[in-house]
C-alpha cells in the first residue's frame, strides 16, 4: 500500500466534485496515464465512520464490471480512511463536446453517442446495476472517441421488490416524471429517461428540459410531451408527491426536433415515454431501425474532439519549427565534440 | 453481478483450492492443531453473529461480515491481525457494502464492548480493547486484502430457488437456512459456488427431516457435481461433530492463548 503512494504521479489537477478531487497522473509502473479520484475526508464525524460510502460504491460495482463503454477501475489505494480510485484517463466528456460551439455534431455523431451509451449502460440493466446520475457530464470521452459511462457514486442494485429506494437521484434536468413524483419503486427507466434527455441536447446542443426547480422541471416535461392523466399512466395520483397539473396537450417530438429522421424521432418517443412501463429497455432501443439504418456510427477516431484538447494536444507536440531547431542543434552538437 | 455469478470476482478469485488454503495455513498449524485452529474460527463467527444480531442486521449481512473475515485468514496469520479487531470491522464494512443502514463507529465500539462483557466474558476477562481508530486502519488494511472483491454471493438467494421447484416446504426452508449459517463455521463458502453450499445443506436436512426418499428423484434430476455436493455436506457434518464435543467455554481462553499475536508495536 505505501509503495502505491508514489506509484502514481500527478500531472495535472482536473476538477474537484462534491466528493473528490481528481487529478490527472503518470503510472509509473505502465507508464499510462490514469485518472486519480481522491476522496474528500469530509466532516470529522464522516471519517469516524471509515471509508466513505460513496467510493465504496465505485469499488465495489466497478470491480465487477468489464465493458467497454463503462470506465474501468485500475486501482485502490490510500491510507487509513484516505482513499483514492484510479480509473481509466479520460481526455473530455459529452457535455463539454455538446457546449463546444465549434464542433458541429453530425447525425452520424449522434448515433456513435447513443449506441455507445445504450451499450454500456444495457451491460448495466443486464447486471441488475441501477446508474442512477446519467447526464451529459457522466458520459466520458477519450481522444480515441470511446465513450465511457462513469461516475458510479450513486449506482445501485435493483431488483428487490420490497426494496425501497430514495427518489432523491438523479441531477434534475435529467430527472424521470415518476422520480419528481415521489415514486420510490422504480426500475431502468430512470436511466432510460435520462438517456432520452441526452439524446435531445445532442440534438438541441441546449439542455431540453432545464427545470428550475422540481415543480418547474415537470411543467417543462409536461409542456414538452404532454400531461398524464391516470388513463395514459396507471397509478399517477397514488405516487406519494402527486399533484394535479395544468394540462399541456404535449408537442408532438418531430416539431421539437425539426431537422430529426423519422427513425430518431420514434426512438425519442420510447425513451422519453411519460409512462415509466412505456419505455423501452436498452436492448429493445438497441434494436430498433435507427441503430441499422443509414448513416451509420462515425467510427471513434473520426469523432470530434473539443477545441481547447485538440489546441493543448498540439502544444505537447513540438512545433515543426522547434524540431527542426533542435535537430539541427543536435545536428551541431556532435560536430563540437569533434574538434 | 446480482446476474451472473460466474463472472463475478467471486467467482473468479474467490473459489480457493484446498491445497492452496492448507499451505496458507502452516505457520499458524504450527502452534494449533487443524481441529483447534476450525474452533477458533467456530468462536469468531459467533462473534460475528452475536455482534450482528446486537446490531440488528440482516443475515445476508452476518454472512458477508464472516465470509471477510475468512477470507482475510485464508491469505494471512492469525498473528497479521487480532481476530477480535476484525471481526468488527469486518461487520463495519460488510453493513457498508450490502446497504443496510448506517452504522456508526461509536455505536459498533459500543456494541462490543457490551458483547464482550455480557456474552463473552468467559472467553475474555479484560474489557474490548480497541478504538475507532484501530478499526479504521483496520478497514483499509481489510479492503487491501480482499482485493477489493467486495460482493459475496450467499447461498440463501439460490435455496430460496431450489426451495420453490420442490414445492412450498416452511421446513425444509428453516431447516436448511440454519444449515447455511453453521457452514459458515466450516471452509465451505471458500472453496465452492454458493449454489451447491445450498444443494449440500438442502441434502443435510432433507436426511434430519426423513424426507430423503421421497426426495431422491429431485436430487437425481439436478445436473450438478454430487461429489462436491457430498464435500460439502461431509464438511458440514464434521463440523457437526466437532461442535458436539466441544466445551467451548471452557477450552476457549486457553485457545485463544495458542493463537500466534502480532509482534508488540515498538514503543515510542
Amino acid at each position: 500500500m505505501e509503495s502505491k503512494l508514489t506509484r502514481y504521479e500527478k500531472i495535472d489537477f482536473l476538477g474537484e466534485g462534491q466528493f473528490a478531487t481528481v487529478y490527472k497522473a503518470r503510472d509509473t509502473v505502465t507508464d499510462k496515464i490514469v485518472a486519480v479520484k481522491k476522496i474528500k475526508i469530509g466532516s470529522r464525524e464522516e471519517a469516524q465512520d471509515g471509508i466513505n460510502r460513496t467510493a465504496l460504491r465505485e469499488i465495489k460495482l466497478l470491480h465487477e464490471l468489464q465493458h467497454e463503454n463503462v470506465i474501468g477501475l485500475l486501482d485502490v489505494f490510500g491510507h487509513k480512511s484516505n482513499v483514492s480510485l484510479v480509473f481509466d484517463f479520460m481526455d473530455t466528456d459529452l457535455e463539454i463536446i455538446i457546449k463546444d460551439p465549434k464542433i458541429v455534431l453530425t447525425p452520424a455523431n449522434i448515433k456513435a453517442y447513443m449506441l455507445m451509451t445504450l451499450q454500456g449502460l444495457e451491460y448495466l440493466h443486464l447486471n441488475w446495476i441501477l446508474h442512477r446520475d446519467l447526464k451529459p457530464n457522466n458520459l466520458l470521452v477519450n481522444f480515441q472517441g470511446v465513450l465511457k459511462i462513469g461516475d458510479f457514486g450513486l449506482a445501485k442494485f435493483f431488483g428487490s421488490p420490497n426494496r425501497i429506494y430514495t427518489h432523491q437521484v438523479v441531477t434534475r434536468w435529467y430527472r424521470s416524471p415518476e422520480l419528481l413524483f415521489g415514486a420510490r419503486q422504480y426500475g431502468t427507466g430512470v436511466d432510460i429517461w435520462a438517456v432520452g434527455c441526452i439524446l435531445a441536447e445532442l440534438l438541441l446542443r441546449v439542455a431540453f428540459l432545464p427545470g428550475e426547480s422540481d415543480l418547474d422541471q415537470l411543467t417543462k416535461i409536461f409542456q414538452a410531451l404532454g400531461t398524464p392523466t391516470e388513463e395514459t399512466w396507471p397509478g399517477l395520483k397514488s405516487l406519494p408527491d402527486y399533484m394535479q397539473f395544468k394540462v399541456f396537450p404535449g408537442t408532438p417530438l418531430q416539431h421539437i426536433f425539426t431537422a430529426a429522421p423519422d427513425d430518431l424521432i420514434q426512438l425519442a418517443e420510447k425513451l422519453l415515454a411519460i409512462y415509466p412501463l412505456n419505455r423501452c429497455s436498452c436492448t429493445e432501443a438497441l434494436n430498433m431501425p435507427y441503430f441499422s439504418n443509414k448513416p451509420a456510427p462515425t467510427v471513434g477516431s473520426k469523432l470530434p474532439m473539443p477545441t481547447s484538447l485538440v489546441q493543448k494536444v498540439q502544444e505537447e507536440k513540438p512545433s515543426l519549427k522547434r524540431k527542426l531547431l533542435e535537430s539541427m542543434e543536435g545536428a551541431t552538437l556532435p560536430k563540437k565534440l569533434l574538434f | 453481478m446480482a446476474g451472473n455469478f460466474w463472472q463475478s470476482s467471486h467467482a473468479q478469485q474467490w473459489i480457493l483450492d484446498k491445497q492452496d488454503l492448507i499451505r496458507e495455513r502452516q505457520y499458524d498449524l504450527q502452534s494449533l492443531t487443524e481441529d483447534e485452529y476450525q474452533k477458533v474460527f467456530i468462536f469468531f463467527a459467533n462473534v460475528i453473529q452475536v455482534l450482528g444480531e446486537q446490531l440488528k442486521l440482516r443475515q445476508q449481512v452476518i454472512a458477508t461480515a464472516t465470509v471477510y473475515f475468512k477470507r482475510f485468514y485464508a491469505r494471512n496469520s492469525l498473528k497479521t491481525i487480532d481476530p477480535l479487531l476484525l471481526a468488527p470491522t469486518c461487520i463495519l464494512l460488510a453493513s457498508k457494502v450490502e446497504e443496510f443502514g448506517v452504522i456508526s463507529n461509536s455505536r459498533l465500539i459500543s456494541t462490543c464492548q457490551t458483547v464482550i462483557k455480557n456474552k463473552f466474558s468467559y472467553a475474555y476477562q479484560q474489557e474490548f480493547p480497541y478504538r475507532t481508530n484501530h478499526i479504521l486502519e483496520c478497514e483499509f488494511y481489510l479492503l487491501e486484502n480482499l482485493d477489493c472483491c467486495l460482493i459475496v454471493y450467499q447461498p440463501y438467494r439460490p435455496l430460496l430457488q431450489l426451495i420453490q421447484d420442490i414445492g412450498q416446504e416452511d421446513q425444509l426452508l428453516t431447516l436448511t437456512w440454519r444449515i447455511i449459517n453453521d457452514s459458515l463455521r466450516t471452509d465451505v463458502c471458500l472453496l465452492y459456488p454458493p449454489y451447491q453450499i445450498a444443494i449440500g445443506c438442502l441434502q443435510i436436512a432433507a436426511v434430519i427431516l426423513g424426507k430423503e426418499n421421497s426426495m431422491k428423484s429431485w436430487f437425481a434430476e439436478l445436473n450438478v457435481d454430487m461429489d462436491k455436493v457430498q464435500e460439502i455436506a461431509r464438511a458440514i457434518i464434521t463440523l457437526f461433530e466437532l461442535w458436539k464435543d466441544w466445551k467451548e467455554k471452557d477450552e476457549i481462553q486457553s485457545l485463544l492463548g495458542k493463537i500466534p499475536k502480532p509482534k508488540p508495536a515498538p514503543q515510542r
